[in-house]
């Protein structure tokens, strides 16, 4: 029984970390109609460079969050700019994305090898650390990974619903050509939130390079389970990746500890397809953002 | 129009720069002579590295042997290929310095089968029939070597190879494993491991294993599928120990806490890690964060780097066949060779320099080659293999090597036991091959 | 003669002539690899093509090819490579098994009438990944530890190993083509393209929507299935992470991309440029700057060709052709490469610039603008009235 609810526990951290990195993905889908590849590699960019800077400057790697996010929103917003001046369509967004992926995987692969990095024990102190409830462990780096999914969730919804900025993201979400007919400069929106979505996942990397061992084909191993947060909690709802991020996480380490790590995958992705093909219309489907 | 146009005189551009590129890089006028006798008759010895000093300096001359393979550069199976590409280039830039082979330069024409076994054999097919190199050196992944040696056999090119963990499914006549594990190595090594724990005088009760879901390492774990022979599992059955824990994970796994869960659940006296790569590390971590850690470990094929920098790594075993310290490095030529394989994987940017198991492995690989060449005194691929069937190598880091044909080739089981002590991987077992004052410490 | 006969009689010319390569490389003694090189752009060729069946024309964007293409794969390998059936007897059943999946997700998916086309596509992709740990766990399938499948024993007729998958793959990709080309020019294609365009309208104007598009994931499955039933014996060693990888579902998005989702032949020439490029990139040694390349090109050739090369090839095919067979000669008498495929590449490329160019060139001269929003769809009708190429 314990060993069940440490598997629950487990998932409900991971699944925020997975929220984190499928954030990027679903708002640039769901507000920008950009099916973005990139994140991923920018999200192992973003862990490589800590882990670099960790390594090369002895610093405590969540400081080099302070470098690496800000950098990201650039990086973000530049990109968002290039697919402006493309004049990109979903389909052509995959592509062009693509590419880019493969291009920063290889430049990934030739800076840092394909060899395995890890950042020492030495440097990181907080790999091996846990909050314990009772007899079950909370790892340090995953439960700060859930506690940003949280907050960063929960303040872009208010964003979205409260604020200016996020009604013009929700216009230009449902109708471009209308929103900028009522004056919205949808392009300046579309760049910022890129910028924003973009820092999200540079986070993500930063709560990665502290927990996980890092190569270049780890990017692509994200592919499934991201793509599944993204789907379940529905394209642009930041919450429902926060909630979906959890319930997969949680799926996953429950049915590991039950039935063994290979029963995992399946169960997740089964339940991804019964939640696509059975739940209630009109939470996936309806263009808006939230 | 203006943006549209802005991408296609891009689009010129980029594709200009790419017939520049390929024009490049192509190979140029390519007129080498067919594999077949080329070279003099030569009925000199096998090499004798081992004893020589490099003082050969007579500079090759003539056409260049070109020896063609593949490697996983990029792709899931990279880590591990580049090492292979790193030692590749010492040897033959070593080779070459030395005189070459039969007294000709050797050019190794090397591909990136990216980590796929179906490019991998397209790619020797294009090696063999449309570069027409002389000779083939392995690919790195058993998936790869598989398919890479069925075109080899297809074409009768002797085929030598490093770490192939399917040791049961090759017997083409002329394949030539560098990874002496022996024919059965789920349960030699195994077993070796077992004995060395039993050699620290506590061997544990209770064992756990955890095993990727790679090929390999259910081999290892499980014997081959459709036998009675079994595997690491077995045999501990057989020694009578308690198999508490027993499960197989993805190889692709991102979230270690589920597994790190169940271990400290089944609590077993010792962990067979039968994994590869960053599993170990992996594990470790994660068993640390919820506040656990078995009384020992065994990683099967880990990354022996990212492990000396993991908390609680300590104590962990693995098994290997050559180690960076005496009684190996007894031999002048093997320091000589060692420290030149360590400046190249530095300057390859890959973090674990020392020579172990894969960078062991590629050597003796190439060594096969060389004294197959050398040996049979041509270039003829029957000559060369009947030569090493009937001779063996002689290898710097491996030793002496004989080819059993009613073994498909392989020897015997040349593993050791090493464990992480004071930081760092020393061969512990058996005791004539353990470091100077190392033995095993194990205790549950 | 029909436009229709006129392609089909195509068909047949190009079967011969190609069907007579592997003779021709014995006689001529030019390297065999130039076969292996063919029957991989084979391979692509059917993959791309199935995938556009039901992607390129329905609209319905696919990420399942690799699902299918594992399906076809795993078939034969436990049928073959376990349980020792023939292998002849066993390809069949890869398309079949493939198929019945397909139509098995179709019956479910399509049913659902607010299906939008994102959550289709990720639908595809998590039937692949449920498809991958189902082998992983059932022993009988895989169970993790591999199947061989070198030294499969084939058929006497179809010559030594490079020749039968040679074979194998020309025929079915010139049957995936066949069968693109004769749904592209039937009421079937219009109807599939009706839906793409506007699905509720489609099943207004009396399409049977659910029945087409059962039958373009039918096809495309089908025949991804078959043709990863051949691709088994080049793998050599099937392992799951090698099957269900992204390699093919991306790769078959980006050669029908690249060579145009909108007509039968698309897929075909964007397989034949990636394949090649590959290729020469690869045995250029780059290993590196090979993939930076190839990222490189698909963005920049992505946002610069709309509507996929082959409609520009197509409409310019005096300019294409002449381009091609020109520099192709030119390369070849001046002997610059040692490989006829890069002979080939060379033209290819050269051909693919001037494209660019003379598009540009047209577009002046004729003082055309270009409006903002996406190119009007490929209307069927259309190109049955245009000479094809």
């Amino acid at each position: 029984m314990e060993l069940l609810a440490q598997g629950i526990a487990s998932g409900v951290l991971i699944g925020g970390l997975y929220a984190l990195m499928a954030l990027g993905l679903s708002l640039s889908w769901g507000a920008l109609k950009i099916i973005n590849l990139a994140h991923f590699s920018f999200i192992l960019l973003s862990a490589y460079l800590v882990y670099q800077l960790t390594v090369s400057y002895e610093v405590d790697p969540l400081l080099t969050t302070i470098i690496v996010v800000p950098l990201f929103f650039v990086v973000g917003a530049l990109m968002q700019v290039l697919f402006h001046l493309a004049n990109v369509d979903e389909f052509k967004s995959l592509i062009v994305s693509f590419g880019i992926f493969i291009i920063l995987q290889s430049l990934m692969r030739t800076i840092w090898s394909a060899d395995f990095r890890r950042i020492g024990s030495d440097l990181n102190p907080y790999e091996t650390e846990s909050i314990f409830i009772g007899n079950i462990a909370l790892p340090l780096p995953q439960l700060v990974a859930f506690g940003a999914a949280v907050l960063i969730a929960a303040a872009m919804s208010l964003l979205l619903s409260r604020s200016y900025f996020g009604k013009a993201v929700r216009a230009v979400a449902q109708d471009a050509d209308m929103a900028r007919a009522f004056g919205i400069d949808s392009r300046r929106v579309a760049v910022i939130l890129s910028g924003l979505t973009t820092a999200f996942s540079a986070l993500a990397g930063v709560f990665i390079a502290v927990g996980q061992t890092l190569f270049p084909g780890l990017a692509v191993s994200w592919f499934g389970i991201v793509f599944s947060v993204v789907i379940l909690g529905g394209l642009g709802h930041t919450v429902g990746a926060l909630t979906a991020g959890v319930t997969v996480g949680v799926a996953a380490g429950a049915s590991a500890v039950i039935w063994g790590p290979l029963a995992a995958p399946l169960v997740t992705f089964v339940i991804l397809i019964a939640a696509l093909l059975f739940r209630p219309e009109g939470l996936i489907t309806s263009r808006s953002v939230a | 129009m203006r943006s549209h146009r802005r991408w296609s005189y891009l689009a010129i551009v980029t594709v200009l720069a790419l017939i520049v590129a390929a024009c490049a890089g192509d190979e140029g006028g390519d007129t080498t002579a067919p594999p077949g006798t080329d070279g003099p008759t030569d009925t000199s010895e096998p090499s004798t590295e081992t004893t020589e000093p490099s003082t050969e300096t007579t500079e090759p001359s003539g056409e260049p042997i070109r020896i063609g393979g593949t490697l996983a550069l990029t792709g899931f199976l990279a880590a591990t290929g580049v090492i292979h590409q790193a030692v590749g280039e010492v040897f033959v830039e070593r080779l070459n310095e030395q005189g070459g082979l039969l007294g000709r330069p050797v050019e190794w024409v090397l591909l990136d089968d990216e980590s796929a076994p179906d490019q991998s054999a397209a790619a020797y097919e294009r090696l063999i029939t449309e570069n027409e190199v002389d000779l083939v050196i392995g690919p790195y992944g058993t998936g790869n070597i598989t398919a890479a040696m069925a075109v080899a056999e297809r074409y009768g090119y002797v085929f030598p190879h490093h770490t192939a963990s399917l040791t049961y499914a090759y017997n083409y006549a002329c394949h030539f494993s560098s990874w002496s594990t022996g024919l059965h190595p789920n349960l030699t090594n195994p077993n070796l491991v077992y004995d060395a724990l039993e050699s620290s005088g506590t061997p544990p009760e209770t064992i756990g294993f955890v095993v990727n879901e790679f090929p390999g390492t259910m081999f290892i774990s499980y014997g081959q599928d459709g036998t009675d022979e079994g595997g690491a599992v077995a045999e501990a059955v057989k020694r009578g120990w308690d198999v508490v824990l027993d499960i197989t994970f993805p190889t692709a796994t991102t979230d270690w806490a589920p597994i790190a869960a169940q271990i400290r659940d089944a609590d077993p006296d010792f962990l067979y890690i039968a994994g590869l790569g960053v599993d170990a590390p992996n594990i470790i971590t994660a068993m640390q964060a919820i506040d656990y850690l078995p009384a020992g470990m065994f990683s099967q094929w880990p990354a022996p780097g990212p492990l000396l920098n993991t908390e609680g790594a300590d104590g962990m075993m693995s098994v290997t066949i050559f180690e960076e310290h005496p009684p190996f490095t007894d031999d002048p030529e093997v320091v000589e060779v060692a420290g030149l394989i360590n400046e190249a994987l530095a300057a390859a940017g890959i973090p674990y320099t020392k020579v172990e198991t894969q960078a062991a492995a590629s050597w003796t690989a190439w060594e096969y080659l060389q004294q197959a060449a050398e040996g049979a005194g041509s270039l003829d691929q029957q000559a060369m293999c009947d030569w090493l069937l009937e001779n063996g190598a002689d290898t710097l880091f491996h030793g002496d090597i004989q080819f059993f044909a009613d073994e498909q080739n392989y020897y015997v089981d040349l593993s050791k036991v090493k464990q992480i002590q004071d930081g760092d991987w020393w061969v512990v077992y058996p005791e004539e091959f353990a470091a100077p004052g190392r033995s095993v410490i194990y205790s549950p | 003669m029909t436009q229709r006969a006129r392609v089909l009689v195509g068909f047949a010319v190009t079967l011969v002539i190609l069907g007579f390569l592997p003779g021709l490389q014995e006689t001529m003694q030019f390297p065999r690899f130039y076969v292996i090189f063919l029957f991989t752009v084979f391979f692509w060729v059917a993959q791309a093509s199935s995938w556009n069946i039901l992607t390129g024309f329905s609209g319905y964007f696919s990420f399942g090819q690799g699902a299918w293409y594992g399906i076809g794969v795993y078939t034969v390998a436990v049928l073959v490579g376990k349980r020792g059936l023939p292998f002849m007897a066993a390809l069949p059943l890869a398309g079949l098994a493939a198929g019945a999946a397909g139509l098995g997700l179709g019956l479910v998916v399509f049913r659902l009438r607010r299906l939008s086309g994102e959550i289709f596509a990720l639908t595809t992709l998590a039937v692949a990944f449920v498809l991958a740990s189902v082998a992983r766990l059932t022993t009988a399938i895989d169970g993790g530890t591999g199947i061989f499948m070198t030294g499969t024993p084939l058929p006497e007729f179809l010559g030594d190993f490079t020749t039968a998958m040679y074979r194998l793959t020309l025929v079915i990709a010139l049957a995936t083509v066949l069968v693109a080309f004769l749904i592209h020019d039937s009421r079937l294609g219009w109807g599939l393209f009706s839906i793409r365009d506007d699905e509720p309208v489609a099943g207004g104007l009396g399409v049977p929507v659910f029945r087409e598009k059962m039958i373009a994931l039918g096809t495309n499955a089908f025949f991804a299935g078959l043709i990863g039933g051949v691709w088994s014996l080049q793998l050599g060693f099937v392992t799951i992470d090698d099957v269900f990888n992204i390699r093919v579902p991306l790769f078959v998005i980006l050669m029908s991309v690249l060579g145009g989702m909108g007509h039968w032949m698309g897929p075909v020439v964007g397989a034949v440029i990636i394949t090649t490029l590959s290729d020469r990139l690869n045995s250029a040694g780059l290993a590196d700057v090979n993939q930076i390349i190839i990222g490189s090109l698909l963005v920049v050739l992505a946002l610069a060709v709309r509507e996929g090369v082959y409609v520009r090839m197509r409409d310019r095919w005096v300019t294409t052709a002449g381009t091609f067979i020109g520099v192709l000669a030119l390369v070849v008498v001046l002997d610059v490469n040692d490989s006829l495929i890069s002979d080939f590449a060379f033209a290819m490329v050269a051909t693919v610039v001037v494209m660019l160019v003379s598009e540009r060139v047209w577009d002046l001269v004729r003082g055309r603008g270009r409006s903002k929003g996406p190119p009007p769809p490929e209307v069927p009708s259309a190109d049955l009235a245009e000479t094809s190429a």
